[in-house]
């Protein structure tokens, strides 16, 4: 009887796949055939009938095809970016009238108001702060979540958790999940990219597939120590030897293979092996296509700040990010980080969020903008955020300490509510108040909009079935378009 | 979806009566959602012990039937529901629970699951079969008569007749026996994880001698390569790394020492159980000398190195999270068992309950592994003494003490100078300091930072990852996990339902971590035995015994050769807990050294190998494949232990810059190369090294396109494909000499004339397409050469094992 208890999939597979899924693993896409020679012809069907990253349909409906994550490493503060809170302002230097968290990152003194002034805008009257001009203008668009609370107050578990779903054990980050559940629709790129992720707070960890089968890692395109222009999959170019060279070795490389398959008679074959080398010959043209913005408008330069250096960096993942998407990437993450952890304002605050406010605001207006002029806005979800906000209250007299207890995060597209402005924190943006809304509930949402329910969408390993949302989460509906 | 959808509607009807088993959607929700909160919130009140108000939560029939003021429940009606409205404080009078309003997520979840028909199945109690005392595996090993045959030729060990009998039974003929190239080959990369020399290979073709390859075999365990592969082995099990992880990953600067000690443990075939009881209590073990010591605190680096949260704020839960970690992982390694489910709940399958885990957590909540737990937390170090760490540390001292002296001179003279300038009336000021010139408060500034700095930077006196005991206590049960919530102390004990093994005394003198080995070591142990010889199984046929290396629970599969594995237990503990005694005992059989093309009928009939009726081919490790470029073109570095980590210890890996301080151009074996959690090696991710932070028996066999590109574009492939070629040359001859050699190399036999034809055929057209750019022919060859060797090592003959 074959074994069972390794590969259950939430998915119902037929057993075959569920096999072939757990030790083949074909690459980025079409190929595929269970690489283990030793399995059964039963365990590793003809070639292609195993794509683990072949598409896939949904459990239900889905309103969202694809995702794209801007993370912003360090965590933002709410109040002064999109959660406005007069008594705030009224009552700066005064002690906050309740207790702070039992458990908290560094103390913090008393209550600090935003540097910033807020203003209404749209036709939704979404509070927007003076840091985020364009993106002002798009906030019909926005689906703002101020209600959103995590767990842990570091960087590193905070970071774990909202890639993950958990801050101690290793879990398939999202991306993965979202890969295992529907597969891609280009075959000939990864379904999962990330641009310029961090390599700290748990590096690798928030892109790797985990126990999930290898196809459904994320592919990172350099990191965050290297410029966006610069970032690269790894070994995706040779350095010394032309195209046309690499296909002489690859036409002798196949002859020897089957030479060898010949001579050991041994029935499954490399089939799956000799495969990837053609594939991989194929991503090597592929990826830099889409790498190169070259071909891009000036005018689109210019909606994505490419024009200027400020913008520039965080602009060109933007635009990488769209023409992902456009090309059937599942999940994309793009990540602003620099070498101070970016949007971490212990100190500083005032000087720190208007540069990191200055780098994204322009690019993410634009891939909205963009977005939704090439009418892929409707299927892309696009998800804003860090890994907690930011306290209310003081860190020496211009800063503000980690707050994992109440910040905002928004959608945009995909199925998000625009101009939508749900739950909220307490009076002076410390506490998710209303409505609160755990990672586990974003996660299980994103699931649910792309079509996939967060309670089935399961895998066994290591005797248990373990899904991304642990046991939480509850889909947030109110949040729907 | 829509059946789910359905079978709510159904449960929801108000049909009290109506007797019908939940279904399974149901039953997750409740066992996830509802029951903890009941548990944790209402039954200590409302249950088998009090029954506050005449109330009962823990049955539907319980709650149905309600207290005092009537139903607890009105199922479909959440509203008519007095626990609902207790729960969501909708009357002044009924709060509940006492302790405070529950989370509106815990309220949600009442609410759903009483809108859905309030499903309540059965607790699930001991005595069912997922949690079956009577499992196989917790029965010790039986002594099996070794079977009988009818083919008597072709059994070399006790080994065969076990497999043969099942094939026999099935009507299946073993496989023929692997022809002499190709047995060195896979023999030498089994043991050694290098590729037979054309020098081993020739002596091996050469000895016609019966024992010829039981003599290969002995060599082969006789070299210092065979812990450096088997070693690795078991640094995969360990989790080991050189690296913390998770959160903070700031360098193992010492856990090398332990990897060094595994290597050396088995190429000196140290007996199994030693093994154990060094790495869980080398540091409570008496030692003959300095050296077993030193070899001991290095042990229990196994206990020590896993990765921990150590920016952790909330620092019991830090502590438990530590203790989680490494009984997981002893529950793993030697018992093959997840103990951790037990941290917050009964296991599900398993007959191990909380208790059981809190017995165990004691043991190591008696351990000290951490200095501070305070972020960024510091783990232990146990201090390796010696004469030498002596002289080093009188030395630095005499260092410090001559800088104190200096300086105090320095200041007395000082204070001298001042005083005579000030005149013998002068009121003295309070602090002479003050007064003196620039320049010697300058110099005496100089002074002080230099006594700072040398301070800041005591020697590194040789330290091993390691722990010690610690206050020994007992732990009391944390509910669900939470070390906030205490329930009942647990006396430190081994989980009962493993029997056969004698019970430990634990005392509150020690840890008890020499007890839990001791337990372990146990001839009689169910588990220990059976889980390696199983493990070891798995490493020479990549299936085990029980294909569930990890896992000998009730979720694990059972064996395919149940009495094999018992006589393969039985005669490990026999043979003293030999490695060397179990690898020839496997080796040596017919088994091992069938070929790996089987005629078309086991092919069909037995497609996964289950019967072992032939050889299973193997794609080369991570480690063996890196290993396998350098020595083919003659760059392995054969340089044994020591640390090639360019992190000071608890420096840094990778920090919020994201800069990557990795180095891997090292050319010595992989095996020494950093495992640097959170950012492996990218060559070891791509083919498939483990996570390090977990253990792990088994590892994953993934085929992807990234890999591919690896053998096209890595700066390693290309590189030992260019000094493939540089050795080929190195030696006078044509290119018909050069071909022959290369196939020797690399795949361990001569050329046949077609491919040496096609060989020459590719080197021409190559030169053609090159001749555009490189006008030099003797450069042009020398480039051909070196597009050959790329794809001759990019084969599949050159990665895969027959």
């Amino acid at each position: 009887m074959p074994f069972e208890g390794f590969g259950s999939h939430g998915l119902h597979l037929p057993i075959s796949r569920r096999q072939a899924l757990m030790k083949s693993a074909a690459g980025f896409g079409s190929l595929a055939l269970a690489s283990l020679l030793t399995e059964s012809p039963r365990a590793a069907p003809a070639a292609g009938s195993v794509d683990p990253l072949a598409p896939r349909a949904p459990h239900h409906p889905a309103r969202a095809k694809r995702v794209i994550f801007l993370f912003m490493s360090g965590g933002p503060s709410q109040v002064d970016t999109f959660d406005f809170k007069p008594l705030l302002t009224r009552d700066n230097g005064n002690p906050l009238p309740f207790d702070k968290p039992k458990i908290q990152f560094n103390s913090t003194g008393n209550l600090l108001k935003s540097p910033w002034e807020f203003q209404q805008h749209g036709a939704s009257g979404l509070w927007v702060s003076e840091l985020f001009p364009n993106l002002a203008r798009r906030v019909d668009d926005l689906c703002m979540v101020h209600s959103v609370y995590g767990t842990n107050p570091a960087h590193g578990g905070a970071v774990m958790k909202l890639h993950t779903g958990s801050d101690n054990f290793i879990r398939p980050s999202l991306g993965s999940w979202v890969s295992y559940g529907l597969g891609t629709e280009n075959g000939n790129l990864p379904a999962f990219v990330t641009i310029c992720p961090t390599l700290a707070f748990g590096g690798i960890n928030n892109w790797s597939s985990a126990f999930l089968p290898a196809a459904y890692q994320g592919t990172p395109l350099g990191n965050a120590s290297i410029a966006s222009d610069q970032a690269r999959v790894k070994y995706i170019a040779n350095s010394r030897l032309s195209r046309e060279m690499q296909r002489l070795q690859l036409d002798r490389l196949y002859a020897l293979n089957r030479e060898h398959q010949a001579r050991t008679a041994i029935e499954d074959s490399l089939e799956a092996r000799i495969n990837s080398f053609e594939l991989a010959f194929r991503m090597q043209s592929e990826l830099p296509k889409i790498e190169d913005l070259s071909g891009e408008s000036a005018a689109t330069h210019a909606l994505y700040g490419l024009d200027n250096p400020v913008t520039a960096n965080f602009g060109r993942m933007c635009l990488m990010a769209r023409r992902f998407a456009e090309s059937g990437v599942r999940f994309i993450q793009v990540t602003h980080n620099d070498n101070k952890v970016q949007w971490d304002q212990h100190a500083d605050l005032k000087d720190g969020h208007e540069k990191n406010a200055r780098e994204v605001d322009l690019p993410i207006a634009g891939l909205l903008y963009d977005l939704k002029a090439r009418g892929l806005l409707d299927d892309t979800l696009v998800w804003w955020g860090g890994e907690f906000g930011r306290t209310p209250t003081a860190e020496g007299n211009n800063g503000r300490d980690h707050n994992p207890d109440g910040f905002t995060m928004w959608l945009a597209g995909g199925g998000a509510k625009g101009g939508l402005r749900y739950g909220s924190t307490d009076d002076y943006g410390y506490f998710a108040a209303e409505n609160k809304v755990h990672i586990h509930d974003l996660h299980a949402t994103i699931l649910d909009l792309l079509g996939l329910d967060h309670e089935r969408l399961t895998y066994r390993y290591a005797g248990r079935d373990f899904r991304l949302t642990d046991v939480e989460g509850n889909v947030v509906r109110e949040l729907y378009a | 979806m829509m059946i789910y959808v359905l079978l709510c509607a159904v449960l929801a009807a108000d049909d009290p009566v109506r007797i019908q088993p939940p279904a399974a959607e149901q039953v997750r929700f409740f066992e996830t959602s509802v029951r903890p909160v009941l548990v944790e919130h209402c039954v200590a009140c409302h249950g088998p012990k009090k029954q506050w108000a005449r109330l009962r939560l823990d049955s539907r029939e319980a709650l149905l039937r309600g207290g005092d003021t009537g139903a607890a429940v009105v199922p479909g009606k959440p509203d008519e529901s007095l626990l609902i409205r207790a729960v969501q404080h909708t009357d002044d009078d009924l709060k509940m629970p006492k302790e405070g309003k529950l989370s509106d997520r815990q309220i949600a979840d009442l609410v759903r699951w009483v809108e859905t028909g309030v499903a309540f199945p059965e607790t699930p109690t001991a005595g069912r079969p997922s949690r079956d005392p009577n499992h196989w595996a917790f029965q010790p090993p039986i002594d099996p008569p070794v079977p009988a045959v009818t083919n008597s030729d072709w059994p070399q060990s006790p080994v065969d007749r076990f497999i043969l009998a099942k094939l026999e039974a099935a009507g299946l003929p073993p496989t023929e026996k692997a022809d002499k190239r190709t047995l060195i080959r896979r023999v030498t990369f089994d043991l050694t994880g290098l590729p037979p020399t054309p020098a081993e290979i020739d002596a091996f073709l050469a000895d016609s001698a019966a024992d010829a390859y039981a003599k290969l075999v002995d060599r082969l365990l006789d070299s210092t390569a065979y812990g450096e592969r088997w070693g690795r082995h078991w640094l995969d099990v360990a989790r080991y790394a050189d690296s913390n992880g998770l959160d903070e990953n700031v360098a193992h600067g010492n856990a090398w020492r332990y990897r060094d000690y595994v290597v050396e443990a088995f190429n000196r075939d140290k007996p199994f159980d030693r093994f154990i009881v060094e790495q869980l209590a080398g540091d409570l073990l008496p030692a003959a000398d300095e050296a077993q010591r030193h070899e001991q605190l290095i042990a229990t680096g196994f206990i020590s190195i896993g990765p921990k949260v150590l920016a952790e704020v909330n620092e019991p839960k830090m502590r438990m999270d530590i203790v989680d970690e490494q009984l997981d992982t002893v529950g793993r390694v030697f018992l093959a068992m997840t103990l951790g489910c037990a941290r917050c709940h009964d296991h599900k399958f398993d007959p191990i309950g909380t208790d059981d885990y809190y017995g165990l957590a004691g043991i190591f909540k008696s351990t000290r592994t951490m200095d501070t737990y305070i972020k960024v937390a510091k783990w232990h170090e146990n201090e390796l003494p010696s004469a030498a760490t002596t002289a080093l540390r009188a030395e630095y001292e005499a260092r410090l003490g001559a800088k104190r002296q200096a300086i105090a001179d320095f200041v007395a003279e000082a204070d001298k100078q001042v005083r005579a300038n000030l005149g013998p009336e002068a009121e003295p000021a309070e602090n002479l300091a003050t007064l003196y010139p620039d320049a010697t408060k300058a110099d005496l500034t100089k002074h002080r930072d230099e006594l700072t700095a040398l301070e800041k930077s005591p020697p590194d006196y040789p330290a091993a990852m390691g722990v010690t005991d610690d206050q020994v206590i007992d732990v009391a049960i944390h509910v669900r996990g939470n070390p906030l919530k205490l329930g009942e102390v647990v006396p430190r004990h081994t989980p009962p339902v493993v029997r056969g093994a004698h019970i430990s005394q634990f005392t509150p003198a020690e840890s008890g971590r020499r007890q839990l080995a001791l337990w372990l070591i146990d001839p009689e142990h169910p588990l220990t035995a059976r889980v390696i010889v199983n493990r070891v199984w798995r490493w020479h046929f990549g299936k085990g015994l029980v294909r569930t290396i990890d896992n000998f629970g009730l979720l694990g599969e059972a064996p395919s050769h149940p009495e094999l594995l018992d006589w393969l237990a039985r005669q490990f503990v026999a043979g003293g807990w030999s490695f060397k005694t179990l690898h020839r005992l496997i080796l040596n059989s017919s088994v091992y050294q069938q070929s790996s093309s089987p005629s078309a009928e086991i092919a069909a009939r037995d497609p996964e190998n289950r019967l072992f009726g032939r050889a299973s081919v193997r794609r080369l490790d991570a480690e063996e494949v890196r290993d396998a470029l350098l020595a083919v073109s003659g760059q392995l570095d054969a340089t044994v232990g020591g640390s090639l980590l360019k992190v000071k210890n608890r420096g840094y890996l990778f920090d919020h810059t994201s800069i990557d301080l990795t180095d891997y151009t090292s050319r010595r074996r992989s095996l020494y190369l950093p495992v640097i959690r959170n950012n492996v090696y990218d060559l070891f991710q791509l083919l498939d090294f483990p996570d390090p932070a977990v253990p792990n028996g088994d590892r994953a066999m993934t085929t992807v396109a990234p890999q591919a590109l690896l053998m096209l574009n890595s700066d390693l492939v290309m590189q030992s494909a260019d000094d493939f070629a540089g050795r080929l040359f190195a030696e006078p001859g044509n290119d018909e000499q050069r071909l022959s050699r290369m196939y020797v190399f690399a795949y361990g036999r001569e050329a046949t004339p077609r491919e040496r034809e096609s060989g020459h055929a590719f080197l021409a057209q190559v030169d053609r397409a090159l001749t555009a750019t490189e006008p030099d022919a003797a450069r042009r060859r020398r480039q051909s050469w070196n597009v050959l060797c790329q794809v001759v090592v990019a084969a599949n003959e050159f990665i895969y094992i027959q």
